[in-house]
């Protein structure tokens, strides 16, 4: 079961956010949780990482790392 | 001194060996030829990306089309380009752009301009293919070829059978080239372009259009194929050339037979483009602005007529006609002048073309400003980096944008192409191999190979950049914000 941290944000702030998302979100925890989530996903960057791994096996291939 | 104006035009699809400054024989671009003599003339100009959803955050925003992560498409909201930079330097901005989904406000394409008109609620749609109305023949046929689909010999004779049923019914409908084009012309775009010029006063401009006509479907005005010398092309032999272009169940051999055709029309889509910019230099030259205004004419990709056995431009490989493009760039006071030997990608076109008016570019730009060489007379140049997700036919579904990149180091004479789906990566010689048929050894040229691969570990590792990930949130935020499944995904979050 996941651990739960509380964070403080200013209340304007969050009247905003509640404003912008118009019933997108369920909650502004949903909202939060959806941005700090794309922050550090990591199916795109797996995709990064890979490439610069190949293009080094491929320079230690040619001899050049 | 009284400020410079712009006018970019981007022509979708359009080839560098498809111009007449650039050596076509054809006279597809005497208008534009004729500029080119006063202009300076980018013979090895390289797009960053393709097709047009991974070649315009460079164009416009001197952004690699993966920097932001590779599921982010478009301009970020709030991400700043070359008209926004104009915008804030008190310039009247203006882009008309004929028809393409990917170049509108979903994408962030509308930021920085005053007016933006894309024509997506206003073009023709065409006449659907047969067989995707409603209707009891459409089902009929959908039951038959679904059970002709359980066999390969069957399917093959159904496909042959209902392509030239399709032509069959289609050529009892006389309907002409007007109402068969997706896309405005390119007469209706510069139409409206002199028409907001005319609204000006006294204010420096920055005009962008973009024109569609040399994309597909080709259906060009027949004054273009009569000025062609191909006169007898009517519009219903077009729909056929289309339609039989358009079919997947056929390989090149068969293709091939109407490529000589497909190529006319594609030809005279460009004439078309030669002209309607023609009346609006003269139109500029009418109200006296051509003096302070700086013209530029580029492409965001080619087309393929079946080089390596492909059409249209879809991103599986980035062989040159796919990558190489027109550049041509009139500026009031430079005289004419070539610059045919290194590569000189897009990315580096907005820094350039704002140091040229003037205007300094955003930090965030990844290109760098070439207008000093350029008014020297000595462009440097570099290799080259483009890049797309290969296979990415559909970017607007996320999934099928994360997936491996396909990628490219264009130099002078050698270019790099990294396919990481393959994991393999081939080197060709341009020089002796332009077609890019025969990809050298990997025991050839190993100097030259690590030199591109190190440039292509750079750029990799540039992506990597934490300082876009605002840019990449809002991009991001918005496109959850235009989901349609939104309340899905947001149940999913909770």
């Amino acid at each position: 079961m996941s651990q739960y941290r509380t964070v403080n944000l200013p209340e304007d702030l969050c009247v905003a956010a509640e404003k912008f998302m118009k019933g997108r979100f369920e909650s502004l925890e949903a909202l939060i949780s959806f941005l700090l989530q794309e922050v550090v996903k990591d199916d795109v960057s797996k995709f990064d990482q890979a490439e610069e791994q190949m293009i080094e096996q491929r320079l230690k291939d040619l001899g050049y790392i | 001194m009284k400020k410079r104006s712009l006018v970019l035009v981007t022509v979708d699809c359009l080839r560098a060996d498809h111009v007449g400054f650039l050596g076509y024989s054809r006279p597809v671009t005497p208008n534009l030829d004729k500029l080119a003599e006063n202009s300076t003339v980018f013979s090895n100009a390289i797009v960053a990306g393709a097709p047009t959803y991974f070649s315009f955050p460079a164009i416009l925003a001197s952004r690699y089309p993966l920097a932001l992560g590779r599921d982010v498409l478009g301009i970020a909201p709030h991400e700043p380009t070359m008209a926004t930079a104009l915008h804030d330097a008190g310039y009247a901005t203006a882009a008309f752009l004929a028809c393409n989904p990917y170049l509108s406000r979903r994408y962030g394409y509308d930021q920085g301009f005053d007016v933006f008109q894309d024509f997506l609620n206003s073009a023709g749609s065409g006449p659907l293919p047969l067989g995707t109305t409603p209707g009891r023949l459409s089902n009929l046929n959908r039951m038959i070829q679904a059970g002709a689909g359980k066999s390969g010999l069957l399917a093959g004779a159904y496909e042959e059978l209902y392509f030239w049923f399709c032509q069959w019914r289609t050529a009892q409908q006389d309907l002409p080239m007007e109402t068969l084009r997706r896309y405005p012309a390119a007469n209706v775009i510069v139409d409206q372009a002199q028409s907001w010029l005319s609204s000006l006063v006294e204010q420096p401009f920055f005009l962008w259009l973009h024109l569609m006509d040399p994309h597909h479907p080709y259906y060009p005005p027949e004054e273009s194929l009569a000025a062609l010398g191909v006169p007898n092309m009517t519009a219903r032999r077009a729909r056929f050339l289309n339609s039989f272009w358009n079919r997947g169940d056929i390989g090149p051999r068969r293709l091939k037979r109407h490529q000589a055709e497909i190529l006319s029309l594609y030809d005279a889509g460009v004439y078309w483009v030669d002209q309607q910019l023609s009346r609006l230099v003269q139109a500029l030259q009418n109200s006296q602005r051509w003096d302070e205004t700086v013209f530029v004419v580029t492409a965001d990709h080619g087309e393929a007529f079946l080089e390596h056995g492909d059409r249209y431009h879809s991103p599986t490989s980035l062989p040159e006609h796919l990558i190489h493009v027109p550049l041509l760039l009139r500026v009031p006071g430079l005289s004419g002048r070539r610059f045919s030997q290194r590569p000189f990608s897009l990315i580096h076109l907005a820094p350039t073309l704002l140091d040229a008016m003037g205007v300094s570019s955003p930090d965030r730009f990844q290109g760098r400003s070439a207008w000093e060489q350029i008014s020297a007379g000595e462009l440097q140049g570099e290799p080259a980096i483009i890049e797309c997700i290969d296979g990415c036919n559909n970017p607007a579904q996320a999934e099928d944008r994360v997936r491996p990149r396909l990628m490219a180091v264009r130099d002078q004479e050698l270019k790099l192409v990294v396919n990481f789906r393959e994991n393999q990566d081939y080197l060709y010689d341009l020089k002796s191999d332009p077609g890019e048929r025969m990809p050298l050894s990997s025991g050839q040229r190993t100097r030259d190979r690590v030199n591109l691969l190190q440039i292509a570990r750079r750029h990799l590792l540039r992506t990597d950049d934490s300082q876009r990930t605002d840019l990449r949130l809002r991009a991001r935020l918005r496109e959850l914000q235009q989901s349609e499944r939104m309340a899905g995904s947001s149940a999913n979050l909770a």
